[in-house]
């Protein structure tokens, strides 16, 4: 398959006033790609993020997106190309779904321009393709933090862009809930869309990914096939815990050891 | 449908403003009949032959009820919106003019004005430039003690501008001439409509509208904004702009009520929320609602003080003790919202 890269990062550097967070990062997400980056709190995975939506800027380093430089793009523009999926939290407005999901829309419009009829079709059709038509007329914040994630999802799909970049899209789910989000993005993705997400768990990068970066210390220790990756020397050195990698049903496994009791 | 529903909102609350406008020109301390109103309209507007009662009626509408009126409206307009503006910006459903000191900072600037200098623009520029200073001393306060989007630091950090702008204010108080400045400044500031004259009125109506119509226009933002910068940013808004904005017109029209009418506090807390809970958070029906009922509600104020009491009460007393019991059903009502 012949690569064709929608993000490139080149030597990216990153620190807050008294800490470095990014030391000389190199990335590429391609198309068709489901990336996931991997690594313990503070390696710099949602810097990493954040820098690529130009919502903090590099101490040193370029950002490429679709051939230009990421400076020369207006934050309108960068979602033009570029679905964002946070972590969801508390709106203190209790806006409907629909409103939520319409939001999606706002880089499409003209300044001053009000949402149209059309805006209103295209959220109710991306409702309806993460299955939650039902939900539309619910206010947001009494939703499960699963049906969030979905609405979410959901707003991601009306800016109508082939890349979408989550944030520890499972954080705060129950179980059946993170299988279910991990499948639609499995979907999501036979269906000609590219995802970089960040995520703690192996397992789930195991699952899904068709890439796995694994970033430590503000660097990237390893890049490739997931099974290739994802190790117990790797598991060892990253989280500072034993783990088993196990193949069943073609499909591997990533098990923490237990040696005396709870670790 | 939604535009439907938008259009029709906002039309049956534009015609409650426009029968309270005539009701409250209308009754007072000389009543004036509706035949007789309807007659002085024709006269006014397709002219015709007058007579004494119309003269009279000059008088008493256009001198004194329609300023009055118009004034009402202005304010009711400009501090519920920015209330509302104020709210979707900083994100914290408990902010308005008041509790951003917006409303101290102005009556300081606007104080100072009337203290250094007889002209109007003078006082104007100095309330708005106050006003706007009050705000960045509230959100520097708020954000230096922390980080995040604290909604009680803000809060605070708008009290403490209050009172720091209070106090200045009570300098210049000292320093008044006893015998003139003084009793005005003291009385304007606790709120009162009665000052109003038809050509001040008009002119400071340019630059409120404007600031209303500016915010109605933005409101799509707001909606986006409330969901933290971050988030809009990545939708595509330019955030730093479209705040830089809300906060500039925001703060006009504030600033620009307290020259007109001194300090009436609550309407731009109160307001928001009751329509909030009414009809929904979405700003695009949120902003120009406020407009209207904010209209509403300041001009339905003055006009039952104005026929109920024989004495007048200054409009700034009379919202407060409206507006307190109000915010506290408020507050009991929305606090699971917030959480």
């Amino acid at each position: 398959m012949e690569l064709n890269p929608i993000i490139t990062v080149n030597d990216l550097h990153f620190s807050y006033p008294k800490q470095s967070v990014l030391e000389g990062v190199d990335f590429t997400l391609n198309h068709g790609e489901i990336v996931s980056l991997l690594g313990p709190n503070g390696c710099g995975k949602s810097t990493l993020i954040r820098l690529i939506l130009k919502l903090i800027h590099p101490n040193q380093g370029e950002i490429w997106l679709d051939n230009k430089t990421i400076n020369r793009y207006s934050h309108r523009e960068i979602a033009k190309h570029i679905a964002y999926i946070p972590q969801y939290n508390n709106v203190p407005f209790n806006y409907s779904v629909l409103e939520m999901v319409m939001m999606g829309r706002v880089a499409k419009h003209g300044f001053f321009a009000a949402p149209s009829a059309k805006d209103k079709e295209v959220a109710h059709e991306s409702l309806h393709r993460i299955g939650i038509d039902d939900l539309a007329q619910r206010p947001f914040g009494q939703l499960s933090g699963g049906q969030k994630q979905m609405v979410l999802l959901a707003r991601a799909l009306t800016q109508q862009v082939n890349t979408f970049i989550m944030d520890e899209p499972v954080s705060g789910l129950d179980y059946g809930n993170q299988i279910r989000l991990l499948k639609l993005i499995s979907q999501l993705s036979t269906q000609g869309y590219t995802f970089l997400k960040t995520t703690h768990y192996p397992d789930h990068a195991l699952m899904v990914s068709s890439r796995v970066v694994v970033m430590n210390g503000g660097k990237i220790i390893a890049n490739g096939k997931p099974e290739e990756v994802i190790t117990s020397s790797m598991i060892r050195d990253v989280y500072g815990i034993d783990a088993d990698l196990i193949s069943h049903n073609r499909h591997t496994w990533c098990i923490p050891t237990f040696n005396k009791g709870i670790v | 449908m939604l535009r439907f529903k938008t259009f029709s909102i906002l039309s049956s609350a534009m015609m409650v403003l426009l029968l309270i406008m005539v009701v409250s020109l209308l009754w007072g301390q000389y009543p004036i009949d509706f035949h007789t109103f309807m007659g002085y309209l024709e006269f006014k507007l397709l002219g015709g032959s007058g007579n004494d009662t119309y003269t009279l009626l000059d008088n008493i509408i256009l001198q004194i009820r329609l300023p009055r009126v118009l004034l009402a409206i202005l304010i009711g307009s400009s501090l519920a919106v920015s209330g509302a503006a104020f709210q979707a910006m900083f994100v914290n459903p408990l902010v308005s003019p008041g509790i951003l000191g917006v409303l101290a900072g102005a009556s300081f600037g606007a104080a100072l004005g009337m203290l250094i200098s007889e002209q109007w623009y003078v006082v104007q520029l100095l309330a708005f430039i106050f006003g706007f200073v009050a705000v960045g001393v509230a959100v520097l306060i708020g954000g230096m003690v922390s980080n995040s989007r604290s909604t009680i630091m803000l809060v605070l950090g708008g009290v403490i501008s209050g009172s720091l702008f209070t106090a200045l204010l009570s300098v210049i108080k000292y320093m008044a001439d006893p015998y003139s400045t003084l009793p005005a400044i003291v009385y304007w500031l606790m709120g009162s409509l009665t000052m109003a004259d038809l050509h001040g009125v008009l002119i400071v109506s340019i630059p409120m509208i404007l600031s209303i119509l500016g915010m109605v226009a933005l409101s799509k933002y707001f909606d986006l904004l409330s969901l933290g910068d971050e988030e809009a940013k990545a939708l595509g808004v330019n955030v730093p702009l479209i705040r830089f904005l809300a906060i500039v017109l925001a703060t006009l029209a504030s600033s620009l009520s307290v020259v007109m009418a001194g300090m009436i506090g609550w309407v731009g807390l109160i307001i928001p929320h009751i329509i909030r809970m009414a009809v929904g958070p979405s700003h695009r029906l949120l902003i120009p609602l406020s407009a209207i009922v904010g209209a509403i509600f300041l001009l339905l104020a003055d006009t039952v003080s104005r026929l109920a009491l024989s004495v007048e009460i200054p409009i700034g007393i009379l919202t407060s003790l409206i507006g307190i019991p109000v915010f506290i059903i408020v507050l009991k009502n929305a606090r699971a919202a917030w959480n």
